[in-house]
């Protein structure tokens, strides 16, 4: 059984606590090549035909991800003390490397080279473990090429000078990564090398056109030792880079040690740090502390605040940089400081374009050019390249490699190329990069998990004593115009005693997608279906989301059902789950839907059935009202999209319907039912989703903003701010609106989480006023629902709870990435919709009416109802600092003219124009001017 | 313990007084003495020592601790010992409580000198990492696997394997100008680098048991059961006597302690050797 | 935490269905009637068999069958924290418990009525499996002391963790939380005679680990038989000479 020597490996960790491990080494792991004879090769992934097998070391990998990713690098082997020097260092690169070596199109194949008997090195003495894996790579280098004889060249590709000239003298053929893309012949295989630090020596050409020639420009990073005493003793603070989205040059780090956030002001005191590293702080002396400037744009000339979709909660909403209010020009309270150090850095790869230059005289060479993220956090990233003239108006992908104090901006290497920029396409598709959104077609694997079509109901469906036969039921479903991926649909009947049964049918997803397939991990980290302007990425594929699954009428479909008892009252008396057999009837729309309810002439059964509904419907929003609910407002806008152009024709405020509400109504109550049927099976494995009730922090400009408009808003709870919301009515009929939309952008999102991880109090939603909220209705479309759907048929008994729900922490882990997923497909939604917009107005120019969300000293931000879009509006020029001619007065929020002529209130009407500029080539931005 | 005849008696009594014991020894000679070092991985050091049927392990952890108050640059040593219920049933549950104690108790006093730490076997000061603030603690565990005699020289024997066979790792002080007040410095251990003990000056212990009018060497549990009483002496390589315990209840002219000592001391010589040599076997078939 | 890789391999290069190396030495307390080394991997525990000897405590005395003592200690230097515990603290007691219940059902008791059998065993050192090694290693010094035995019993673990059934987990595998199954097993009447799990399992994953511990305790039961023979070849050997 066992054939293997024992070994034991000591390492020191922690304290001084002494770790002995075993460590078996074994005779049967193979070599992973095709003509190979020894060796199994059922497992092989290099080809037969190589001529060459590629042995990387540790620093290619961390270094060159990106050149490994791409196809032309392929034979490569990967040895385990490479994949487990990678793992300790950065945790994002050995997840790329892992998927490399898990994708059956490459060929990467993994040797345990630390297992295998004839490769495993001991250390030897005085020897340092990186010397030790160094020595290791090169004898798995030496055994690879013994053991596949002449017909193969083993190459080792190394950057460490010490080990591939100890490589050569052991008779390794080894070569630098550079040398070995050279020997490949593709020039732009080159681009993609990241640049080592040292390199940075080359790059004074650019440096030379400006003024100060390779002055220090940033302070010295202290070295790791330092910081962690610092930290330790205080004097640093620790804690995750924030870079305000809408002014790059501050930032924010939450520290615990201080229990506040430190506001780091300008490039230079954020040192070279990125958004999300992880870095120490020095705090400033207090006398220091800045004053803070509420203007929108900042210092040097980048870039100014864009037009931008308002925001739907307070997660994206910019940082309020006023806090403080009015006694912020006085006594500033906010700890300032500068980075010391980067103790974890964030660098991943960024979207956008190169900064327009002139081609340089050599064409063809080598050109030095500036990249402009289009996150605007992140800086300008200087790259190489040799494509210079393709490249110009391409949006493309560059990877970050290093920054040092001399250079104003890091350096970085290209990757890819996405498409011309402005095309809608290529924007669309950086949406999704940049939102880290799967738009890839599915898997063979994931496909080879659907159902064969066509598919239909089956006798074994209705025979199953688990489902129920509900065909006989008049069920129809009322969805948006064009859905086709239906997944909920309703019924209602008068029962003889007066109540009604009223069931709300949901797509049976999880009968077609069972946990652990490829399908089932996929529609996992997919997690949500994304909804663009003009494209859907689904969750599910195709067959299922729009035929097995979608509720479609006059087909039988398989449904998971909650059917209640309902007095005319609109109280539930009781409730009951089952998954069923259903045959719709009807499939409406909201239009259709509302016209039918509308239309006095019409008594058909359906007509009445929807009637009885809405009325049912009616009484329960009431309720949830009075219950303290809010009934928020945003600004959600609709396309109208021309079908060939695929460009938008028309632009509008998302109308809401009485039809709407109440299938929202139904879903909303079914949602409640199944979250308190699920809980109380599984206490501690449900997964729900809560809303957490602002802070008075977050509200704080909500309450500044009606403040200043003589408006006493009650937030100590849901219901007083819901009444109190209410109550807000101004001469004006967009005002309760307006104070509605600016209440919504104050709270946080709801969040799904695993029950066992909180406690009860807390899985309050807030913004429902339901002490349980999760997500059923709709498992076509969200991942969470189908988490729901299984726990839902495990506590009525009709299947196994999968052992996924035994793990709470991996529970957890799906419960963030829903999260994570959902934010991006939210934040994808959004930029698709700022994409149209730009392109809906770039033919457009128009005029229109705006109101005041936000004073500034140069200007306001304006909110546009009908467009749904919010921007800034400039009073003074550009560069211009105000100069004193316009004077905020924060409590107020107003901005007037030093001689009082003219003044501008928070809320205020104004006429704006909006049209689309070009002030440099290939980058188009709406822009918006007071037209008086 | 164990249950003699009188015949039996006779026969280890009259053996002894003859110069040829049961096991065929001479009264000053010891059984076959076999070393393993390295036996616990996962302690700094370690060893296993057998004479006879008598087994024994020795372990050293190294921890990292403050040092006492009254001497700011030492280290901290301590012994503790377990019978274990293995060796005999009488150790089971407390039983073997009374003998652990006495053992730890006459260990400390044989190898770790004064309640100062002067006169101690192991350079206490070599411990010390930031005077007053950081030095290493040193824990001594002695187990009795099996115990046939003269189990106090085989834990001496033990401990004295296991601290040759013991490396602390390197310790680099990163900030010890900073400690102000109270203040731990911050230290970080090296994983590569250990430092070897200096182990020569640690004594080696020697019982000289009396039965009869006799004194005898490495006895085993029957001739202990025989003994008026016995004498523990030990004594480094120099031929310094470090420690002396006494015990058994019968009284010991003086005359006969100092040449009981004297005679100790001329034993100890031909066991260091030994120890020795076997110390540098075990640590040489270690390495391979 | 990845305890399996995507090679297949676990943390210390084993394979998801291996044992560690197992070392069984018999005789090592010369004193004892019985005693026996035992050890999987790192883990390495010593027990001792006293007995069937006079009864101590005449009040215990049973006069159909013997009675039968078991007593667990843990070395101080026996896990990597060098922790001091009180003898007989209550993980020990449990443990104590759970060997002595094993050996006693196996051992044939009735033979040796009025008497008493103690058996100890002591813990060197600890990497994962204990309970199991001290089993295994008290049937050996049963075994030893020729105390007649129904079977020879033996004892091994298996978990589940990264979806995947382990057999003999190690102490980091032991300590990632997941289920642990400890399997006490008469190979050749093919009865479990011990069986604990901590942590949670779907039924039908712990039917699989289950019965992989059984195995393990199939291939240990080959092992101790081998060391047996090997052990009794020698005795023979020497009274020969």
């Amino acid at each position: 059984m066992l054939q293997s020597k024992s070994f034991v490996k000591k390492t020191k960790g922690g304290k001084v606590v002494k770790v002995v491990r075993e460590h078996y080494l074994r005779d049967d792991i193979y070599c992973g090549a095709s003509i190979c004879k020894t060796c199994d090769s059922s497992v092989a992934r290099l080809s037969s035909d190589a001529s060459t097998i590629i042995i990387v070391d540790t620093n290619v990998v961390l270094n060159q991800i990106d050149l490994l990713e791409n196809s032309a690098i392929d034979e490569v082997v990967v040895l385990s003390v490479v994949l487990e020097e990678v793992k300790n260092k950065n945790l994002s690169v050995y997840n790329r490397l892992r998927t490399l070596c898990s994708n059956s199109q490459r060929k990467f194949f993994v040797f345990s080279n630390e297992h295998h008997k004839e490769t495993y090195v001991k250390a030897m003495v005085n020897e340092s473990p990186n010397d030790r894996n160094d020595r290791a790579i090169r004898v798995a280098t030496q055994w690879y090429q013994k053991h596949l004889g002449s017909a193969v060249r083993v190459l080792m590709i190394t950057n460490d000078r010490e080990n591939k000239r100890k490589a050569n003298e052991e008779g390794i053929s080894a070569e630098t990564v550079e040398s070995y893309v050279k020997s490949l012949g593709q020039p732009a295989l080159l681009d993609l090398l990241a640049r080592p630090a040292s390199e940075d020596v080359v790059m004074d050409s650019v440096e030379d056109l400006r003024p100060s020639k390779r002055k220090v420009i940033y302070s010295e990073h202290k070295p790791m030792s330092e910081i962690t005493t610092g930290l330790h003793r205080g004097i640093y603070h620790q804690g995750k880079l924030r870079v305000n989205r809408y002014n790059p040059f501050e930032a924010y780090v939450g520290s615990e040690s201080i229990g506040d956030e430190i506001v780091i002001h300008g490039r230079t005191n954020m040192n070279r740090a990125f958004d999300g590293d992880v870095v120490a702080v020095e705090l400033f002396p207090q006398d220091q502390w800045h004053a803070e400037k509420s203007r929108i744009a900042d210092e040097e000339d980048e870039e100014d605040e864009s037009v931008h979709l308002v925001q739907s909660s307070a997660d994206d909403a910019p940082r309020s940089t006023n806090v403080q209010g009015s006694s912020a020009d006085t006594t500033p309270s906010r700890p300032s400081g500068c980075v010391v150090g980067v103790i974890k850095r964030n660098w991943h790869s960024y979207c956008g374009s190169l900064e327009p230059m002139p081609m340089p005289a050599g064409a063809g060479g080598i050109a030095h050019a500036l990249f402009v993220s289009k996150d605007r956090r992140i800086p300008k990233i200087r790259i190489q390249t040799r494509q210079l003239g393709n490249l110009l108006d391409k949006r493309i992908v560059v990877a970050v490699d290093s920054w040092d104090r001399l250079s104003r901006y890091p350096s970085g290497h290209y990757v890819q190329t996405i498409g011309e920029i402005g095309d809608r396409e290529t924007e669309t598709e950086v949406v999704l990069i940049e939102n880290d959104i799967n738009s890839r077609p599915f898997s063979s694997q994931v496909l080879a998990c659907l159902p064969p079509l066509p598919w239909s109901v089956s006798a074994e469906h209705l025979s199953d004593p688990n489902r129920e036969d509900l065909r006989h039921l008049q069920v129809f479903s009322v969805d948006p115009p064009g859905c086709r991926d239906i997944d909920d649909a309703l019924h209602c009947t008068l029962l003889p005693n007066g109540n009604f049964a009223v069931g709300v049918h949901i797509a049976d997803v999880t009968n077609f997608v069972h946990p652990g397939t490829p399908l089932d991990d996929e529609a996992s980290q997919r997690g949500t279906s994304v909804y663009l302007v003009e494209r859907r990425i689904d969750m599910l594929p195709k067959p299922l989301t729009e035929d097995i699954c979608s509720l479609r009428s006059d087909v039988e479909r398989l449904a998971f059902s909650v059917i209640w008892e309902i007095t005319p009252q609109a109280d539930i008396i009781s409730s009951r789950f089952t998954k069923s057999v259903i045959k719709s009837c009807a499939a409406m729309s909201y239009v259709e839907a509302q016209a039918r309810m509308d239309d006095s002439r019409l008594v058909d059964p359906l007509t009445t059935d929807l009637r009885n509904m809405n009325v049912l419907a009616k009484i329960m929003r009431q309720r949830r009202i009075d219950r303290g609910a809010l009934t928020l407002a945003s600004a959600e806008v609709k396309f109208q999209i021309d079908t060939e152009t695929h460009d938008p024709l028309d632009i509008g405020m998302y109308q809401i319907r009485e039809a709407n509400q109440m299938v929202e109504e139904f879903m909303l109550a079914a949602n409640v039912s199944v979250a308190e049927k699920v809980l109380k099976h599984f206490p501690f494995c449900s997964m729900l989703r809560r809303h957490p009730t602002p802070t008075r922090e977050m509200l704080e400009p909500l309450l500044r903003t009606a403040a200043a408009v003589g408006l006493d808003l009650d937030v100590s709870s849901s219901k007083a701010l819901a009444d109190s919301l209410d109550r807000a009515v101004g001469n004006d009929p967009y005002f309760n609106k307006l104070i509605r939309i600016l209440a919504t952008r104050c709270m946080s999102q709801a969040v799904y989480f695993c029950s066992g991880d909180l406690s009860p109090p807390e899985y309050l939603h807030y913004g429902l006023a339901a002490p349980l909220y999760t997500h059923f209705t709709s498992p076509i479309r969200r991942y969470a629902d189908v988490v729901i759907h299984r726990l839902l048929a495990a506590s009525i008994g009709i299947s196994k709870l999968p052992a996924i729900f035994q793990d709470r922490p991996q529970l957890t882990s799906i419960a963030d990435n829903l999260n994570y997923r959902h934010r991006n497909a939210q934040m994808a939604g959004r930029a698709s919709v700022e994409l149209h917009t730009l392109i809906y107005f770039r033919k457009r120019p128009t005029d229109t009416e705006a109101r005041i969300v936000k004073i500034r000293s140069n200007g306001f931000i304006v909110f546009v109802p009908k467009y749904g879009i919010e921007g800034p509006v400039y009073l003074t020029a550009r560069g211009d600092n105000g100069s004193g001619e316009w004077l905020v007065d924060e409590q107020h929020q107003q901005v007037k003219k030093a001689d009082s002529s003219i003044c501008y209130n928070v809320l205020q009407m104004v006429r704006i124009h909006m049209e689309v500029v070009e002030p440099q080539p290939n980058r188009p931005k709406l822009e918006l001017t007071l037209t008086e | 313990m164990v249950g003699l005849s009188v015949g039996e008696t006779n026969f280890i009594r009259g053996g002894i007084a003859q110069d040829l014991r049961c096991d065929g020894r001479k009264r000053l000679s010891y059984r076959p003495i076999h070393i393993d070092t390295g036996v616990i991985p996962q302690a700094n050091g370690s060893a296993r020592v057998r004479i006879g049927g008598t087994d024994v392990i020795a372990s050293v952890k190294a921890e990292l601790g403050r040092p006492n108050s009254a001497q700011p640059g030492k280290g901290k040593v301590s012994i503790h010992i377990d019978c274990s219920a293995t060796a005999a049933p009488i150790f089971q549950g407390k039983g073997g409580e009374a003998l652990s104690t006495e053992l730890a108790a006459d260990l400390q006093r044989c190898l770790l000198g004064g309640k100062s730490g002067a006169g101690a076997g192991i350079d206490l000061s070599s411990l010390s990492i930031v005077e007053g603030k950081v030095c290493w603690d040193l824990y001594l565990d002695g187990l009795v696997v099996s115990s046939d005699g003269n189990m106090l020289d085989a834990l001496g024997a033990a401990i004295k394997a296991a601290l040759s066979n013991t490396g602390l790792p390197k310790v680099n002080v990163i900030a010890a100008d900073a400690t102000s007040s109270g203040d731990q410095p911050e230290v970080d251990v090296s994983d590569e680098e250990f430092l070897q003990f200096d182990t020569s000056a640690v004594p080696v212990i020697v019982t000289l048991t009396k039965v009869g009018k006799h004194y005898i060497v490495d006895a085993t549990e029957e001739e202990e059961s025989q003994m008026s009483s016995a004498m523990s002496i030990s004594i480094n390589r120099k031929g310094l006597i470090c420690g002396l315990t006494k015990r058994g209840g019968a009284g010991v002219d003086p005359s006969i302690v100092l040449d009981m000592i004297s005679v100790a001391k001329n034993v100890s010589e031909n066991f260091i050797n030994v120890l020795d040599s076997e110390i540098a076997a075990a640590e040489a078939r270690e390495e391979e | 935490m990845e305890f399996v890789s995507p090679e297949g391999l676990r943390l210390d290069g084993r394979r998801p269905l291996e044992m560690r190396q197992l070392r069984a030495e018999i005789g090592a307390v010369s004193k004892a009637d019985g005693s026996a080394v035992f050890e999987m991997g790192n883990t390495k525990v010593i027990a001792a068999v006293y007995g069937p000897r006079e009864v101590e405590n005449r009040a215990q005395q049973m006069n159909d069958q013997a009675l039968v003592r078991c007593e667990y200690t843990m070395a101080n230097f026996s896990t990597g924290d060098r922790v001091r515990k009180p003898k007989g603290d209550r993980r020990s007691t449990e443990i104590s418990m759970v060997i002595r219940q094993t050996m006693e059902a196996c051992i044939m008791t009735h033979l040796m009525p009025r008497s008493q059998i103690d058996i100890f065993v002591q813990v060197l050192q600890a990497d994962g499996g204990t309970r199991s090694a001290c089993i295994n290693a008290a049937t050996l010094a049963l075994a030893d002391a020729g105390i007649p035995m129904r079977d020879l019993v033996t004892s091994c673990s298996a978990g589940y963790l990264n979806t995947t059934p382990l057999l003999d987990l190690n102490y980091v595998e032991d300590s990632a939380g997941g289920p642990d199954v400890t399997v006490g097993y008469l190979p050749k009447l093919d009865k479990v005679t011990l069986l604990q799990m901590d942590s949670k399992l779907p039924l039908d994953t712990f039917e699989s680990v289950m019965q992989l511990a059984i195995e393990g305790c199939k291939a240990v039961a080959n092992y101790l038989r081998e060391v047996l023979l090997e052990n009794t070849k020698q005795l023979e050997y020497r009274r020969g000479s």
